[in-house]
């Protein structure tokens, strides 16, 4: 497991001031202090086994850090926020084009190479092309359930009367709450 | 120190239940605390396992021998390496091993994937830790490897068997461990596709890379094994189908189609059942290797010998697993249908069809045939053989189907080829196919397997030139760049394609070392010294037979000069049998190997008379055979070459040659280790009859098989043991007394009271079943295939959007997305 990796996860839950070390940091800190006591302690033995010792010192010391990973995300303060799975039609969207691109790429490639005539050619990647053509239309036409609800809630807000969401404009073009006092962007009281 | 690391095992376990029951609560409740706290006690699983090697490890360093385990596997001479490597050397530490490496590639897995793959993550989690549970398990509750003695303690331990401290032993088993790991990952993503019901091919592309590494270190390891196999047994081959041989062949079979088949559903978004049913018959597979290996329930050279209570254990996690895995595919089926349009029958899908369901036969032939024996035994009490006679039958016309259909795939265009352009395509592939025939048939190659073998690697390495050549000419015409350019281009722009053609490279040469065993000689010499003769263009001239000793052990070698046809020397070779103290009753049998590109002279020296100064030589001349390991070197660069990521296309050409040179490095330092290898091989202590053996005794002692316990039940013809040597003076004996050959395989089968001693099951009674199931299933399976395929070519393709004249602005837009892609 690369140990730089390790760092970029950590702030999740740690303060959002940059702390004095990084809990890998810690506890890799830590388990070497813990293997030069062993080594201290250890001293008279081969220096096989002193050094297995002190490697397994430091394995525990990783042990450490994964307790700590292990109960950071139990007792922090942050909201349990549930990881939303939004945009998964886009996704999937976007892969099938990229799935039929990339299908009439390889197409072209094997006609160049001279594996079909040209009447196969002209079929399949007419066919191909169609349905390319078909998700970019998809895609460009919002095919992703977000941009759709949201439309559908402004529509039928502004069908009953109420005043619609983010009304409150700013002159920095951000739309805030109704209820907003201050910008969300750019701070300009409204 | 022992309770210590008992403490651990079990704390391991409770933190890897944890893990379970927290991301699946997590992913349930959709909870990210409880997710990134499964995740966490995913990595403490990864980290208790480390210290708990680390304690191991330095109980054996140390000489901790209240600990069974340490005192079973080693003693306090053994060298430090082999200390360390005693290790996996048992079955409780081999047990430990897996679950550590199993943790620590989780953890990366878990790691890499944790970002893209959000909504997999805690159901993968689960699943791996679910398997480490059940490993743990049973450590704590039946193979503990830290059980102590109860009451005194020795002093000293038994050492590890001298058969294992082997530089091959040593790294053979973690890399076959590392493939089996490994292939645990794709298992984890099937399954908790199955369980989001995310069915789309994103799992797909998680695990691919996983599939192809552990792919290839089970290539590796079943590489080390034939190579180590071949230097130390002594008997002239690398492969007897040896039952745990075959269990590490079998999930190689099935991850293999897996390679191939991922492809056709990336393409073409068909084959999605059979795809994570694949993963997850794969992942049985190497439970049922780890089961043959442990249970004791086949006999095998490998096996760590009988034990019922562990097998019923892991019959029920296999049954268990089974069950709950298939039920999810049931359970998921409405979503993996997919479109199924096969446009044509000359199609890169239709090859894939085909090579898949040649691989799934594979292995279910390959493990119906190691299982046969156990399953006609408890059905009829009946103890029959099925030795590599059977094997070979079938699985050579197999194989050379596979490298048949290697060379066709690449041929055959996505969707549909013209058959017009068919021939264009076939046309040199087929000429150098012909060439290579005619020149075999002018040589007057009567070995069918290895002739048509030659032609069909002729087919295939035309085809792959055929594709490179024509592939770089058409990017050349596109980029405008000189011819190599185009093709490292062309490599560097399809990593996976032009990285798969080399691996097939690597494949056609392993094929054309295996089929100079078709040519392969032996012949067995006595000799005294100054006596010489003549085998197959060398000639062997016995100078004298040593004893030395160098305190450790007493050794017998023969100095054998080597000449060749014009009488000029080439080699001292020194055959040798070596007398362990302490193992003075198993010596070890030294091979002495002259190792070239065209053939291998490979001699042994099985028996010798110290007074009557005679040894009995047997030589080997193994045409080929190094093509081989070569063959497996090319194989791990066009692996390398697949690996490499999608994005790395700028530093390819840089990055290369270190992947090259790394993978080519090994093969050469284990090719080069000595011009004259030394390797050994422990025999029963029989004393051997120095005598010749007429040929025709040779060819019927081919059929029977040995029960020596010490190889993998070759036939008596081959085997180097003393036993065999026996067995074949008896048969000459018997056919001078005048007797058929039926009637000696009668006396045979009389003698031992049941048709095991023949080395092929005899076709009648329950015999017959083991030679009708390739032919039922091979037949059945192919019907089923051919079935399929034509009822998906039948459907009217579903294009899905309308028709109708593309309008030029979409098209302008499309063209310009095309251009970009590159």
């Amino acid at each position: 497991m690369s140990r730089t990796a390790a760092a970029d996860d950590e702030p999740k839950g740690s303060s959002p001031h940059e702390p004095l070390l990084q809990p890998w940091q810690f506890f890799l800190l830590a388990g070497m202090l813990a293997a030069t006591g062993t080594v201290i302690v250890a001293t008279g033995q081969a220096p096989a086994n002193i050094i297995i010792l002190s490697l397994t010192v430091v394995a525990v010391s990783f042990v450490g850090l994964g307790a700590y990973r292990l109960l950071l995300p139990l007792v922090s303060a942050e909201a349990d926020a549930p990881s939303l799975i939004g945009g998964r039609t886009r996704i999937a969207l976007e892969r099938e084009k990229a799935l039929v691109l990339r299908s009439l790429k390889e197409l072209e490639f094997d006609f160049a190479m001279g594996k079909m005539s040209q009447a196969d050619f002209d079929e399949m990647s007419g066919r191909l092309r169609r349905r390319a053509v078909g998700l970019i239309r998809q895609l460009d036409a919002g095919g992703g359930y977000r941009e759709a609800i949201e439309r559908e809630v402004e529509r039928r807000l502004s069908e009953s009367g109420d005043q619609p969401l983010g009304l409150s404009g700013c002159e920095c073009g951000t739309k805030n709450d109704p209820d907003a006092k201050f910008c969300k962007n750019c701070g300009a009281r409204l | 120190m022992a309770s210590l690391g008992e403490y651990l095992l079990l704390l391991t376990f409770v933190i890897a239940a944890y893990a379970v029951a927290a991301s699946v609560a997590g992913a349930r409740r959709r909870s990210t605390r409880l997710i990134e706290s499964g995740i966490g006690a995913f990595y403490t699983v990864a980290a208790l396992m480390t210290v708990a090697s680390g304690v191991i490890i330095y109980a054996f360093v140390a000489g901790d021998y209240s600990i069974r385990y340490v005192q079973r596997y080693s003693d306090s001479v053994q060298p430090l390496f082999y200390k360390i490597t005693s290790y996996w050397g048992g079955l409780d530490g081999s047990v430990m091993f897996w679950v550590f490496l199993l943790s620590i590639f989780g953890s990366v897995a878990v790691r890499v994937n944790r970002q893209r793959h959000r909504e997999l993550i805690p159901y993968v989690v689960a699943v791996i830790a679910t398997v480490e549970m059940f490993f743990l398990f049973l450590m704590i509750i039946h193979n503990n490897p830290f059980a102590t003695y109860l009451t005194e303690s020795p002093t000293d331990g038994r050492g590890l068997n001298p058969l294992l401290q082997n530089f091959y032993m040593a790294i053979h088993p973690p890399t076959m461990y590392l493939g089996f790991v490994g292939l645990t990952i794709p298992f984890a993503f099937g399954m908790a596709a199955l369980f989001t019901g995310y069915l789309d091919d994103s799992w797909l592309r998680a695990v691919r890379r996983w599939t192809m590494f552990s792919w290839f270190f089970l290539s590796l390891g079943l590489t080390l094994g034939m190579l180590w196999a071949y230097e130390e047994l002594g008997w002239g081959g690398y492969w007897g189908w040896d039952p745990v041989e075959n269990a590490g062949m079998l999930p190689w079979f099935t991850a293999t189609a897996f390679l191939h088949s991922v492809m056709v559903q990336e393409r073409r978004g068909m084959l999605r059942v059979w795809n994570v049913s694949l993963v997850i018959i794969t992942f049985l597979l190497t439970i049922v290797g780890t089961f043959l290996t442990r249970s004791g329930v086949v006999q095998s050279i490998h096996a760590f010998g009988e034990d019922p209570e562990l097998a019923r254990y892991f019959v029920a996690f296999m049954v268990s697993t089974t069950v709950f895995s298939f039920g999810w595919v049931i359970y998921r089926l409405p979503l993996l249908k997919a479109r199924h349009e096969l446009d044509s029958w000359a199609s890169k899908e239709a090859a894939f069809l085909a090579n898949n369901w040649v691989l799934l036969f594979s292995a279910l032939f390959v493990l119906f045939a190691t299982l046969f024996p156990t399953i006609t035994e408890a059905i009829n009490g009946e103890r029959l053989t099925v030795g590599p006679p059977f094997f070979n039958r079938w699985m050579v016309p197999i194989g050379l189907i596979l490298l048949l259909l290697t060379g066709v795939g690449p041929l055959l265009a996505w969707r549909k080829t013209t058959l017009t352009n068919l021939r264009d395509q076939f046309l040199w592939p087929v000429v150098s196919a012909l060439v290579v025939a005619g020149t075999m048939l002018a040589l007057g190659v009567r070995v069918w397997s290895s002739g048509l073998c030659f032609a069909l690697s002729a087919f295939v390495m035309g085809t792959i030139t055929q594709e490179m050549v024509r592939g770089a000419n058409v990017r050349r015409g596109m980029t405008g760049t000189d011819i190599l350019t185009a093709m490292i281009g062309l490599v560097g722009r399809n990593k996976r394609r032009y990285g798969g053609y080399i691996v097939h490279v690597g494949i056609v040469l392993m094929f054309l070392g295996f089929a100079g065993e078709g040519f392969s000689r032996d012949q067995q010499l006595l000799l005294k010294p100054g006596e010489e003769a003549t085998v197959g263009g060398y000639t062997l001239h016995l100078d004298a037979i040593r004893v030395t000793d160098d305190g450790q052990k007493q050794m017998v070698t023969g100095h054998v000069t080597v000449k060749d046809a014009s009488g000029a020397v080439i080699e001292q070779m020194r055959p040798a049998k070596w007398f362990f103290r302490k193992h003075e009753e198993e010596p070890t049998t030294e091979v002495a190997i002259r190792r070239s590109f065209a053939e291998d002279l490979y001699i042994v020296m099985p028996a010798f008379e110290i007074e009557e100064q005679t040894a009995s030589v047997e030589v080997h001349i193994n045409p080929l055979v190094n093509w081989v390991w070569f063959g497996f070197g090319i194989l791990a660069l066009g692996t390398g070459i697949a690996l490499l990521p999608e994005t790395a296309v700028t530093f390819a050409v840089a990055r290369l040659p270190a992947e090259a040179v790394t993978a080519s490095l090994l093969i050469l330092s284990l090719l080069l280790s000595g011009g004259v290898a030394r390797a050994q091989h422990v025999e029963t202590g029989q004393d051997p009859r120095l005598q010749l053996t007429s040929p025709e005794a040779r060819e019927i002692s081919q059929k029977l098989a040995c029960w020596c316990g010490g190889c993998s039940k070759l036939p008596v013809g081959q085997c180097s043991c003393g036993h065999c040597a026996i067995e074949r003076a008896k048969i000459d004996v018997m056919l001078k007394e005048g007797k058929t050959e039926q009637q000696i395989l009668d006396h045979y089968v009389t003698t031992y009271g049941g048709n095991q001693i023949l080395s092929e099951p005899p076709n009648s009674g329950s015999g017959r079943v083991a030679w009708l199931m390739p032919i039922v299933v091979g037949g059945g399976g192919f019907l089923m295939a051919a079935f399929l395929a034509l009822r998906w070519s039948r459907r009217p393709s579903l294009a899905g959007v309308p028709a109708g004249i593309e309008d030029p602005e979409m098209a302008a837009r499309l063209d310009e997305e095309l251009r970009n892609l590159d």
